[in-house]
């Protein structure tokens, strides 16, 4: 639900990284908040527990300057992963302009990466979107860690995620930061594309 | 497997590292020929301890915590959808939005100052109702219910519509509360707000729904149509392509004033308006239409 600020020229639109608990939803934001800060126009704000997992969500507001004619202001969110906060991840996906999937690529989290997605899918359509409709774009995350514990292929994640839904698709570490940029900026680039159509904004 | 477990651990992934290392001590101790299998057994058992003790803080914690007042300033901020610029408006969705993380006690001291405005009391006296059965604090909620009983401030018809409401929450809980009865509270008109949107925990399964046309080429019409999924207070429904003239008056965005709908414990009318129509391109339903209908009041 992006707000349109005809007069100002302004367009303030939302991205929610989602994904199952612990997969490195708030490491993304956290690598993109410590390396994007010409980007980043406010501080990172992360509700979480003791146990540094995120209990209501994560914040993080971008400007990310002019495109076509238009101020473009960015807000990240991420959800809490875990299953027990259903209705808080349903409340921060609401009004959601685009949606970056972080999946985990550890072998013994693919349940639980196709069980997220379906939670996505079912939140969007108590919102009148799905999978298919809103800008989404797929994170394989963790590949820092392949040698050390059994991963997922890429293909297989693929297919697990991927072969119906066709949306960009990128291997990632959000700890070291490889392809977290990558992820965001496709994201965007969908999402602005998305809008332009839908609130008809040119130049 | 060790080194596994470790990994599972540092993810935070403490139900995984556990399984490993109960998986590993299980090896060692079926594997006598171990060199040091004793401090081997023993250091493993510590990790499984740690382990364990780790999951148990993870699985007790709050499922909400109070937040502090500058990250609820911000929850107020940015989950405070209002379509239109009315104060008013806004602050209500202020308020909604802490009740909805779970931050009630603010939430209540918000609703209470709401109600000082008319056009506003009624919905700030459901959500005080809501916050109260949210916390599993019916005593208040019967007690602010019954203040409000004897006080002059509502209408026969605005106390009458919160009685239902309030009676309703707690029948759904299974509860055994009575509600003290309306006696001679004034008569008057009730002041609805047009955005007091229903919640969802309002909406009973429904099973179908008739749409009654009330303007365009279709006006005076009915359309019955089952309804094939339900997600709160979206109902989906499946219209055949021989509806056709009926489908295309109802674009996304249209509101439906006159709508009824048939539960298996009651037949209510109400009013919703249309968030999702899709054609349907293949499969056995193909050139037929989903269409999403969002319920926004039931009487």
């Amino acid at each position: 639900m992006a707000v349109f600020n005809i007069r100002n020229r302004e367009i303030e639109c939302k991205i929610v990284y989602y994904g199952p608990g612990r997969c490195g939803k708030t490491t993304n934001l956290e690598y993109i908040y410590r390396s994007f800060t010409k980007q980043v126009s406010g501080k990172m704000v992360s509700i979480d527990t003791d146990g540094d997992r995120t209990l209501f969500f994560d914040f993080l507001p971008m400007g990310i300057g002019r495109v076509m004619g238009c101020d473009v202001r960015l807000q990240l969110y991420t959800v809490p992963g875990q299953v027990k906060y259903s209705s808080t991840r349903k409340l921060v996906l609401k009004g959601a302009d685009g949606v970056v999937f972080v999946a985990d690529s550890m072998e013994i989290r693919r349940e639980k990466n196709m069980l997220s997605l379906k939670d996505l899918h079912n939140n969007l359509k108590g919102y009148g979107s799905s999978v298919f409709k809103i800008p989404l774009v797929m994170q394989y995350n963790k590949r820092d860690l392949e040698g050390q514990i059994p991963l997922m292929s890429i293909d297989q994640m693929k297919k697990d995620l991927n072969a119906q839904l066709k949306v960009p698709d990128f291997e990632a570490s959000a700890l070291t930061g490889n392809g977290v940029g990558a992820t965001l900026k496709e994201c965007l680039k969908l999402t602005l594309k998305s809008l332009q159509r839908e609130l008809k904004w040119t130049e | 497997m060790l080194r596994e477990a470790e990994i599972y651990g540092s993810q935070g992934l403490f139900r995984e590292s556990l399984q490993k290392y109960i998986e590993a001590r299980k090896l060692i101790e079926e594997n006598p020929k171990i060199k040091n299998r004793a401090s081997l057994l023993a250091a493993v058992s510590k990790k499984i301890r740690s382990v364990e003790k780790a999951l148990q803080e993870v699985d007790q914690a709050p499922a909400a915590t109070e937040m502090s007042s500058q990250e609820q300033d911000l929850v107020k901020k940015l989950f405070a959808y209002s379509p239109d610029k009315d104060q008013d408006a806004i602050e209500l969705e202020g308020a909604l939005a802490l009740a909805k993380f779970g931050q009630f006690e603010r939430a209540l001291a918000e609703f209470k100052q709401l109600q000082e405005k008319d056009n506003l009391r009624l919905a700030a006296s459901k959500n005080i109702i809501r916050c109260y059965m949210a916390m599993s604090d019916t005593d208040s909620a019967v007690d602010e219910y019954t203040r409000w009983l004897e006080s002059e401030r509502f209408s026969r018809r605005q106390m009458e519509h919160l009685g239902a409401f309030f009676q309703n929450m707690i029948d759904k809980r299974g509860l055994d509360v009575p509600l003290p009865a309306l006696g001679t509270v004034q008569g008057g008109d009730a002041t609805v707000m047009e955005n007091d949107d229903l919640a969802e925990d309002e909406i009973i399964d429904i099973s179908s729904i008739v749409i009654h046309f009330e303007s365009g080429p279709q006006a005076g019409k009915q359309l019955a149509v089952e309804v094939s999924f339900q997600t709160g207070n979206v109902v989906s429904l499946l219209i055949s392509s021989r509806d056709k003239e009926f489908i295309e008056g109802l674009d996304v965005g249209v509101k439906l004033n006159n709508l009824q709908f048939f539960s298996p414990i009651a037949i209510f009318k109400g009013s919703g308006v249309v968030t999702a129509k899709t054609r349907i391109a293949s499969g056995p339903k193909q050139g037929d239409y989903s269409l999403d209908i969002r319920i926004t009041g039931a009487e």
